[in-house]
């Protein structure tokens, strides 16, 4: 089957019924960089961050305890693997659930520390993820009802672009970019970073990276401005 | 100048992100109402009219896609039927228990016995199956939280 997407061959496909994963070389260093990512993620400890305290020649070492460690931990390499589904799946509707799942991970990974303010931004971080599922499925459903089908292979052999399907990638982007807090919604991202506990919070910054990326893609794939 | 500035001062607030956030979405959405509908009329997944079912007296009402278990298949279409060798094969699968309710009420079908063990809607565990698997894991994760958080209450009890 000789299919290009965006000008680069499929090199192959995972059929799971309607829903088909397919790869091309794009996709597939993506999902290889998020699985490796996730792999060194499983395999590391933390950080310990070191605060001087005043007026004396002490420090003060800010520890991750073991429980809330091994539950960081659990969400980051769900997280991941969320993240490198989202890279290769072939449907609309399946990359909205992707990211819906990366979504409320990332506030769980932030959910189990124990500074007040970091809690805080990621309570303001979980309106903001929660306001953007709609967006997201509306966006998906819109796609769905312009084209008829949802299958990402399916509308890039389509040949038409109608207004409908240009508003319902802009919720979808909408949508994504409320998830995953990027540009002008990144202050709340921004403040939980500052909690001990480095690499797991690197997939947090990792996982909106590639989605918006693969969002990109998926945007260009349906409104074909070329 | 000084008036750009603040504005991105201000957006580094967070307690003014969600704010911003649906500020944005709403003035999308209220745009949204000036693009022309243009609907496709061959849908992947086709439905009848809304109340067909219900007025010829169907007792599955919405979910009646016709046909005999494992002998004729029901009406159901998918994307991919090469990938889907079964399809339509068990869709009018009822269990005795869905058999015995479906005889004596015309609200079968939106009633609560039709789920899961009663009408077995092939789209949700067959053909987008994967997708049923991803929303129970996304519920499966929001349950893992919030119960982390309730056992450990995450705040300096002191502070």
């Amino acid at each position: 089957m000789v299919v290009s997407i965006l000008g680069s061959q499929i090199i192959g496909i995972i059929p799971l019924g309607d829903i088909v994963f397919y790869m091309t070389s794009f996709n597939l260093f993506m999902f290889a960089a998020a699985l490796a990512f996730t792999f060194i993620i499983a395999i590391s400890k933390t950080e310990t961050q070191v605060e001087a305290e005043f007026g004396s020649l002490g420090d003060r070492e800010i520890k991750v305890a073991k429980k809330e460690f091994k539950f960081r931990r659990f969400l980051a390499i769900i997280c991941g693997l969320a993240t490198a589904g989202a890279m290769v799946t072939g449907d609309i509707f399946d990359f909205t659930l992707f990211v819906c799942l990366i979504g409320i991970v990332n506030i769980g990974i932030v959910g189990a520390v124990k500074q007040i303010d970091v809690l805080d931004s990621a309570f303001q971080y979980g309106l903001i993820a929660m306001i953007a599922s709609t967006p997201l499925f509306v966006g998906a459903s819109l796609i769905l009802a312009a084209t008829g089908t949802i299958s990402i292979l399916a509308i890039n052999s389509l040949t038409y672009t109608t207004p409908m399907m240009l508003f319902g990638s802009i919720l979808l982007f909408l949508g994504v970019a409320g998830e995953t807090g990027v540009a002008p919604f990144f202050a709340t991202k921004a403040e939980m970073f500052r909690t001990p506990g480095s690499p797991f919070l690197l997939i947090i910054h990792l996982s909106s990276l590639l989605v918006i990326v693969r969002v990109i893609e998926i945007l260009l794939i349906i409104n074909k401005p070329f | 100048m000084k008036s750009i500035g603040r504005i991105w001062n201000s957006l580094a607030n967070p307690d003014r992100i969600p704010r911003l956030y649906a500020l944005v979405l709403g003035i999308v959405l209220i745009a949204g109402f000036l693009i022309p509908i243009g609907l496709n009329d061959h849908q992947l997944y086709p439905r009848p009219e809304p109340q067909l079912q219900i007025n010829a007296q169907d007792p599955l009402a919405p979910y009646d896609r016709g046909g005999v278990t494992f002998e004729q298949r029901g009406i159901v279409k998918a994307q991919y039927p090469q990938y889907l060798p079964a399809i339509g094969e068990i869709t009018a699968y009822l269990s005795p228990i869905a058999m015995g309710v479906s005889g004596t009420t015309l609200y079968y079908g939106t009633s609560i016995y039709s789920s899961p063990g009663g009408l077995i809607d092939e789209i949700l565990y067959y053909t987008r199956g994967f997708d049923t698997v991803l929303e129970s894991s996304i519920l499966m994760m929001a349950f893992v939280i919030a119960s982390f958080i309730a056992l450990n209450f995450t705040m300096r009890r002191d502070d």
